[in-house]
């Protein structure tokens, strides 16, 4: 009866999660493109081997790569500065907690636009103010660095304040009574927060690093709309490269490989982060 | 101390809302003063891109209307099969149920941009695409493992005796969903709504993928296709007003339900 | 009346409960006392069809009940935690039941003001449980009880949440509202005394298994192990080894003053108002005594009892040794 109810909403998680894997799995193994009239034939293992020597695509891995950890680290470190600032007592706070999560809950697609238009060169306000300080214009959205700095920036500022909430709802389990015991110890303020917060926020801070190290190296919406990859493809993600190869290139059997691939390179990374964290002693046997 | 409180709190807002701001400057502004920075201050300011965005066709309301009626849609559709769901999920042995949770929150990290082509081919098999209702069905599929993982967490903390009490009152199995437990879930039920909903209104790459009528886009899908022109021609001022038109519906939302959204993020925290 | 067909439960391996045999007639209020964790709420949960039994049969005036669901039992339960509905007030909390039921708005409202009116709480109709006292909350979980008209009342420890002097207030009320019913009555308690005051017989239980059944006098008097012998009866049993195969009880208040007694050492008492619990240091182990609160003690006290007021049992098995 119980797995009565579960059957309608387990067949739709399989239907969209699993059902595509599998496809994907049997897609990577067919030629399927404008070339075989977009009906599948099997090639054998080519899709796997041109991926293998395609400097494009392990290119955008390792971009992919670095852009979420360098994004999610520089969240991670903001949304502990903000969460513990929204631990204290002060009046107004849950308005300045709903205004803080505004970024979170807006389209990314919308504020890509959003951020096109501030970094723009020559009329943006940032380039203004390089013009006024006497930086001159540094075509933000043209250099590759800058380019890659403007994405970063624009996932930071969205998706810190989601994590921050995770670290406050962290935060707020630590028993307050610790920091009083810990203050009647002799213990000085910024002691407290090595000796007692830290420690116990990291299941917290583990999580929003999973989860958010996943979301990112899925980044999609925001390079596609903010750079379209560029320029010259140095903003490109594996996600990006995989669509356009189906929707751009109409390849869907190597387009099917590439997410194959990515989603297999991002399952490794995972558990080997979760191995070493494990191994690490910092993340207890997760509680399912 | 206090000071210093109040300085980083201003720091956090300037830095949440100083880009909205900005947007919010440009849509008010003429063409001619976002690129000349001499204009006097009072010469600045124009209507006209609110007006150019809801005479445009389709004007600009359709497509806030167009992700509202499937955000409501695939909220519905989670909603209804994620509460038996959960509730089934809450009571099934515990083996079995470490089993489907450990694949439950699997299914959430996901990055799910990387089922947009076997989605695709799904909806022109079955000539999904360019449809509103059949875009809620992938919706409601991604939503799922959300809304699984935090209405279960609810459902294992209510005491099993009040079922039990229920079951003597004499409820069947729907009746002590309707009348008892949905009830005690309310508030827990209101903020995976709201959070399902988010995810429906912000989604990108299925949307860009399913629909590609102009009158049928959703507001994701047509701001990236106003950003789709050329770099340099772009109108920005009609952009701008655009980011702040879409705003508006989400800026209600998240104030008026703030702490639902809080305590449901809270909540897939703590026991996700 | 209710008949238990040698009921046993398990989880996984492990049996929760074994063996039970009993007979509830109508009108009859039966004690299951034992210690936590022994299986009390476990065998109400199996006769109420809340969990399913892994062997016996359960049978309601002949009628076995068995293939019935819990929601068709018929069958009222009072739990440990009244399991009230947090997100309904009183008087909602008792309509929804009837509600469900079937039963004509017209009627609804008018049992549940005569129950309202029965459990005194008419003025609380209107607030939510977590308004209530423990008490209070009680007294609804026993009116929603009462509104279900069931054919066998089951009570969880419906007290242990109270402080002892609600306790003794409530007993009353609980005997007259439920206990003057023709139904059978299975009430769950580890407070002995609270089962002597309130049942007509007591049963036992000891790991699972029912270690001995009988009226309160019963169990008082010919206890049936040493285990019965020191759950019933405060303040606690004396318990004295005599060799390798006997031990000996007596209880505290059989002991009394004899200038030819054993003589004692005072280690310390309790005073207790109308009479008093002395701790003695005796030849034969330490010994509990009760006597007149009034009494003015000198030592050294010599005490003994009569060889009719001890109860013999088996050192080993601890049971009861024939006289
Ligand atoms: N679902 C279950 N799975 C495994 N063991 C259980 C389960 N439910 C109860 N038990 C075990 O069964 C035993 C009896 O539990 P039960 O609740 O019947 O005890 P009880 O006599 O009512 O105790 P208390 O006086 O504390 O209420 C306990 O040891 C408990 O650990
Ligand atoms: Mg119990």
């Amino acid at each position: 009866m119980n797995l009565l109810l579960l059957l309608p909403a387990l067949l739709m998680i399989g239907l969209v999660f699993v059902w595509p894997m599998i496809r994907y799995g049997w897609l990577s193994f067919h030629a399927n493109s404008v070339l075989t009239g977009l009906n599948p034939v099997p090639n054998g293992g080519a899709n796997w081997i041109r991926l293998l020597d395609d400097q494009r695509f392990w290119q955008d891995a390792l971009q992919t790569t670095r852009f979420a950890g360098v994004s999610v680290g520089l969240e991670l470190l903001l949304a502990l500065a903000i969460a513990l600032l929204l631990d204290q007592r002060w009046r107004g706070r849950g308005v300045v907690r709903a205004l803080a999560l505004l970024p979170w809950a807006l389209p990314t697609t919308m504020m890509a636009l959003g951020w096109r238009w501030i970094f723009n060169t020559p009329y943006g306000p940032l380039e203004r103010l390089n013009e006024f300080v006497g930086l001159g214009p540094l075509n933000l959205l043209s250099t590759p660095m800058w380019t890659w700095l403007v994405t970063v920036v624009a996932d930071v500022w969205k998706t810190t304040p989601f994590i921050a909430l995770l670290l406050l709802a962290g935060l707020q389990t630590i028993p307050k009574d610790l920091y009083s015991a810990f203050r009647l110890e002799g213990g000085r303020p910024i002691q407290a927060l090595r000796c007692i917060t830290l420690p116990l926020l990291m299941p917290y801070v583990l999580i929003a690093l999973l989860f958010r190290g996943a979301q990112a190296f899925g980044v999609f919406d925001l390079i596609q709309v903010l750079t379209g990859g560029g320029p010259a493809g140095s903003t490109e993600s594996v996600a990006l490269y995989a669509y356009l190869n189906a929707m751009r290139f109409l390849d869907f059997g190597y387009s099917a490989t590439a997410m194959l691939a990515g989603f297999l390179l991002l399952t490794s990374a995972m558990l080997i982060l979760a191995m070493l964290l494990r191994l690490s002693g910092l993340m207890k046997p997760v509680q399912p | 101390m206090k000071r210093r409180l109040a300085l980083w709190i201003c720091l956090l807002l300037v830095w949440s809302l100083l880009p909205m701001l900005w947007q919010l400057i440009s849509s008010f502004s003429t063409a001619e003063s976002l690129v000349n920075g001499s204009i006097p201050f009072l010469q600045r300011w124009t209507l006209v891109h609110y007006k150019e965005l809801l005479a445009s066709d389709p004007p600009f309301w359709r497509y806030l209307l167009n992700s509202a009626i499937v955000s409501a849609l695939t909220t519905v559709i989670t909603l209804a099969l994620a509460i038996p769901a959960a509730y089934g999920l809450a009571r099934v042995p515990l083996q079995l149920r470490r089993v489907l949770r450990w694949i439950t929150v699997a299914a959430a990290l996901f990055p799910y941009v990387l089922l947009f082509l076997a989605l695709l081919e799904l909806a022109r098999r079955f000539s999904l695409g360019n449809s509103l209702i059949a875009l809620a069905m992938p919706y409601s599929g991604l939503a799922m493992p959300l809304a699984l993982l935090l209405l279960t967490s609810v459902f294992e903390s209510l005491p099993r005796e009040l079922e039990d009490a229920a079951r003597l009152e004499g409820l069947g199995l729907w009746q002590r969903l309707r009348w008892v437990l949905v009830p005690l879930l309310a508030p827990a039920t209101a903020s995976t709504a709201i959070l399902v909903f988010l995810f429906a209104w912000n989604e990108y790459p299925i949307a860009l993928t399913w629909l590609s009528r102009d009158e049928l886009l959703t507001l994701p899908v047509a701001m990236a296709r106003i950003a789709g022109s050329s770099i340099y021609s772009i109108p920005y001022g009609a952009y701008a007003a655009a980011t702040v038109l879409g705003s508006i519906p989400l800026l209600l939302l998240v104030l008026i339900c703030q702490r639902q959204i809080v305590s449901g993020l809270t909540n897939g925290a703590i026991k996700g | 009346m209710l008949h238990l067909n040698g009921l046993g439960k398990r989880f996984g391996e492990q049996w929760i409960l074994r063996d039970l045999n009993m007979q509830v007639d109508e009108g009859e209020c039966v004690a299951l006392l034992g210690t936590s964790g022994c299986g009390k709420s476990t065998a109400l949960r199996l006769i109420a069809g809340l969990d399913r039994q892994d062997e016996g049969s359960i049978e309601l005036d002949g009628e076995p009940l068995d293939s019935i669901p819990a929601e068709r039992r018929r069958i009222a339960m009072v739990f440990q935690s009244y399991a009230l509905f947090p997100h309904l007030s009183v008087r909602e909390n008792l309509n929804l039941g009837l509600k469900i039921r079937g039963v004509s708005p017209a009627q609804r409202q008018q049992r549940i003001e005569t129950v309202l009116d029965t459990v005194r709480l008419r003025e609380m109709a209107d607030r939510r449980p977590q308004q209530l006292s423990g008490g209070q909350r009680q007294r609804v979980a026993l009116a929603r009880a009462l509104l279900r008209d069931p054919r066998v009342y089951l009570l969880d420890e419906p007290m242990s949440n109270l402080d002892a002097q609600l306790r003794d207030d409530l007993r009353p009320e609980l005997r007259q509202l439920i206990l003057q019913g023709t139904q059978p009555v299975l009430y769950v308690t580890h407070d002995q005394q609270e089962a002597m005051a309130l049942a007509n017989r007591i049963a036992v239980l000891k790991d699972g298994r029912i270690e001995q059944i009988g009226t309160p006098e019963e169990l008082y008097k010919t206890p049936a192990s040493q285990f019965v012998a020191s759950f019933i009866g405060r303040p606690q049993i004396n318990l004295l080894p005599v060799d390798k195969q006997l031990t000996i009880g007596i209880r505290p208040e059989d002991v009394g003053f004899d200038p030819e007694g054993m003589p004692c050492r005072l280690i310390s008492r309790e005073w207790q108002g109308a009479s008093q619990l002395l701790l003695l240091d005796s030849p034969r182990g330490a010994l509990r005594m009760l006597c007149a609160g009034d009494l003015s003690l000198s030592e050294p006290l010599h005490v003994s009892w009569l060889t009719s007021a001890e109860h013999r049992f088996d050192a080993g098995s601890g049971h009861r040794l024939a006289e």
